[in-house]
C-alpha cells in the first residue's frame, strides 16, 4: 500500500516536470512571435509540446492536491503555507484549463494574431509558474527551505477574501467560463 | 552547430551536473518522527555514498525495568564533527538491519524525547565548536524479556554524509512488575506539547499509588513542586505554571503506596504558540472562485480576441442569395411552381383559337382530349 506521502512526491514530481516542460515550451512560442528566435519552422513543435505535457500535468494535478490534503500532518489546512499551496495550485490549474480549452475549440487562431498569441503564452506561462510556485511552497513547508527562497516569497501570509466576494468571484467565474466556452463553440460549429 | 556552440552546450551541461551535487543532500535534516535507520535522510544510510561517523555513541539506562514502567534511555554522543549547519540527527533503535528496526517494532513506545516529541528520531542543532550532546528517550515495554537497544547517528561533514551505529547493543531486561508497586497506569500517555500563557493541568492515571507528588524543572533551573489533588480513584491532576515563551519543561511524578517508593522518569513538555486556525470553507471556496474566475477570463478573452475561422472549402453558403424578402420569395415559388404545371405545347404551337392564357389552365384538358386533342 503507497503512502499518502509516497503518493503526494510522485505526483507532485510528474505536475511540476509537466508544467516546466510546457512553461519552456509557451516561453519558445512566445519568443518566436516576438521574433527573438527566427526558426518559425519550430513552431508546431513548441506548440504541440507546450499543450500535450499541460494537459499531461493538468491530468496528475487533482492527484497531486488530493494526496497532499491527506499526506498533510495534523487536521486539515493547519498551516498558511498549505493554505497557499491550494490557491496557488488551483490558480495555476485555472490557467490551465483556460489554455487548453481555447486551444481545444479555437485551433490554431489561438495563434492568428498578436494579442491571442501573447494571451496564449502568458496565460501558458502563468500556469507554469503558479506551479512551481506551488511546489517551492511544499519545498518551505516540508524542509524549510526551496530554490524560489531568493525571492523572499511570504508564504506565511494568506489573503483570504471574505466569503461574499469569493462567492461572487465563484459565479461571475463560472459565468464567463460559460460565456466564453458558447462563444467558442459558436465559432467552432462555424468552422 | 558550430564548435563553439557545441563548447559552450557541453560546458553548461557540466556546469548543470555539478551544481546537482549541492542540491543532493538534505543539510536542513528531515524533522523529529518515527523513522528506520535507513529511511532517516537521503544518502547518510547509503554504504556506497557515506562516510562513518567518528563519532562516539554511549547508551545508558537501567538495566533492568519492570513491565508497563517507563525508564529513561539516554544517548550521550561525543567526538562529534558537524557540517556548519550543526544539524545532527540520532536514532534509538532496536537492532541494525535497516528495517522494522524502531523500538515499536520491538514492542516498546516511545512516551517522550528530549525534543518534547515521542519519536525514536530527533535532531539538534549544535553550536559552532560544540562536540558533545546528549539525547534522551522515556520508553516503556508491556512485554517481558530482554531487548538491545542501539544508537545512530546522522550528519553532514566537510563533502560527504556520516553514519554512525553503536557497534553493540545495549541490553535492557523487562521483567514482571511486583503486584502492589505504585506506578502510572499501563494506558497513560504523557502530555508532550501546550500552548502558551495558559496553566497547564497534567491527569495522571495510577495504580497502587496513595499520594502522588509532581516536580517540574527548566533547564537549567531549580527542581519545583507542583500542586496536586486527586480527581477521583487512581486519578490525579497537578497544575503547571504558564508558559510566557516557546519553551520545554520537564516533569516527573514520585508515587507512594504499600509498595516501594516510585519516580517515574523526566518527561518532556514543550510550550507552542496556539495552532494556526483558518475556516476551511472560506478557503475551499476562494480556491474553486480562482480556478474558475481565471480558466473563465482566459476562455472569454480568448473567445473575443480571437478572428473568426477563415470559411472552409466546403463551406458553399456565399452562393446563396444574400438577401431575399418574403414577396419575392414567394413571387419566385410561385413562378417555379405555375412553370411547372403548364402543360407542355404541342409541336405545332398552340391549338387553333387559344391563347396563352387558356392553355396555362387547360392545356392538360386538351393534351387529354377533352377538347378534340390528344397527344400528337
Amino acid at each position: 500500500m503507497i503512502s499518502p506521502q509516497t503518493f503526494h512526491v510522485v505526483s507532485t514530481e510528474l505536475v511540476v516536470g509537466a508544467f516546466s516542460v510546457s512553461g519552456l515550451s509557451f516561453l519558445f512560442c512566445l519568443l518566436l512571435h516576438l521574433d527573438v528566435l527566427k526558426k518559425t519552422d519550430w513552431k508546431p513543435l513548441f506548440d504541440n509540446v507546450a499543450h500535450f505535457t499541460l494537459v499531461f500535468g493538468l491530468a496528475a494535478t487533482p492527484f497531486a492536491v488530493l494526496s497532499g490534503l491527506s499526506s498533510a500532518p495534523g487536521d486539515g489546512l493547519s498551516s498558511p503555507i498549505l493554505v497557499n499551496k491550494m490557491f496557488l495550485s488551483m490558480t495555476g490549474m485555472g490557467f490551465a484549463i483556460g489554455v487548453f480549452a481555447s486551444r481545444w475549440r479555437l485551433g490554431q487562431n489561438v495563434w492568428a494574431t498578436s494579442k491571442t498569441t501573447a494571451l496564449h503564452s502568458i496565460a501558458g506561462l502563468a500556469a507554469c509558474g503558479s506551479m512551481l510556485l506551488t511546489a517551492s511552497a511544499g519545498g518551505t513547508f516540508l524542509r524549510n527551505e526551496s530554490l524560489l527562497d531568493v525571492l523572499s516569497l511570504p508564504y506565511d501570509a494568506v489573503l483570504l477574501f471574505p466569503t461574499a466576494i469569493s462567492g461572487i468571484s465563484l459565479v461571475l467565474g463560472l459565468g464567463l467560463l460559460v460565456l466564453g466556452w458558447l462563444r467558442m463553440n459558436a465559432v467552432s460549429s462555424v468552422h | 552547430m558550430n564548435l563553439n556552440r557545441r563548447i559552450c552546450t557541453v560546458l553548461f551541461l557540466s556546469l548543470l551536473l555539478i551544481s546537482s551535487t549541492y542540491g543532493a543532500a538534505e543539510p536542513g535534516g528531515n524533522g523529529d518522527a518515527m523513522r528506520d535507520m535507513q529511511c532517516g535522510g537521503a544518502c547518510h544510510g547509503d554504504a556506497a555514498l557515506n562516510e562513518t561517523s567518528l563519532a562516539t555513541l554511549t547508551l545508558s539506562s537501567s538495566s533492568t525495568v519492570y513491565a508497563g514502567i517507563p525508564t529513561t534511555v539516554t544517548l550521550t554522543a561525543t567526538n562529534l564533527s558537524l557540517s556548519s549547519t550543526g544539524v545532527v540527527g540520532f536514532f534509538l533503535l532496536t537492532d541494525t538491519t535497516g528495517h522494522s528496526d524502531t523500538p515499536q517494532d520491538a514492542g516498546w513506545e516511545v512516551l517522550s524525547d528530549s525534543n518534547g516529541g515521542a519519536a525514536n528520531y530527533v535532531e539538534q542543532t549544535l553550536s559552532s565548536g560544540q562536540s558533545e550532546t546528549s539525547v534522551s528517550w522515556v520508553v516503556r515495554s508491556l512485554e517481558t524479556g530482554t531487548t538491545p537497544f542501539f544508537a545512530a547517528i546522522h550528519h553532514g561533514g566537510s563533502s560527504s554524509p556520516f553514519f554512525g551505529v553503536t557497534p553493540s547493543g545495549h541490553s535492557v531486561e523487562v521483567s514482571e512488575v511486583p503486584e502492589n508497586l505504585p506506578r502510572l497506569s499501563p494506558d497513560f500517555i504523557p502530555q508532550s506539547e501546550r500552548i502558551l500563557d495558559v496553566p497547564t493541568e497534567l491527569v495522571l492515571q495510577t495504580e497502587f499509588a496513595e499520594s502522588v507528588q509532581v516536580q517540574w524543572k527548566v533547564e537549567g533551573g531549580a527542581v519545583m513542586n507542583a500542586q496536586v489533588n486527586s480527581s477521583g480513584e487512581n486519578m490525579w491532576s497537578a497544575t503547571l505554571p504558564a508558559a510566557l515563551q516557546p519553551t520545554s519543561l520537564q516533569w516527573r511524578a514520585i508515587l507512594q503506596g504499600d509498595g516501594p517508593e516510585q519516580t517515574t522518569p523526566w518527561f518532556t513538555l514543550t510550550a507552542e504558540e496556539a495552532g494556526w486556525e483558518v475556516e476551511e470553507f472560506a478557503v475551499y471556496l476562494q480556491a474553486f472562485a480562482l480556478l474558475f474566475l481565471i480558466a473563465g477570463a482566459v476562455i472569454a478573452l480568448q473567445s473575443r480576441l480571437s478572428p473568426l475561422p477563415e470559411s472552409s472549402k466546403y463551406d458553399q453558403t456565399d452562393l446563396l442569395p444574400q438577401h431575399m424578402d418574403d414577396s419575392t420569395a414567394e413571387s419566385a415559388t410561385d413562378s417555379l411552381s405555375e412553370e411547372s404545371d403548364v402543360a407542355p405545347l404541342p409541336a405545332g404551337g398552340l391549338p387553333n383559337g387559344w391563347n396563352e392564357d387558356q392553355w396555362r389552365w387547360y392545356g392538360h384538358d386538351y393534351l387529354a382530349g377533352k377538347y378534340g386533342g390528344g397527344q400528337e
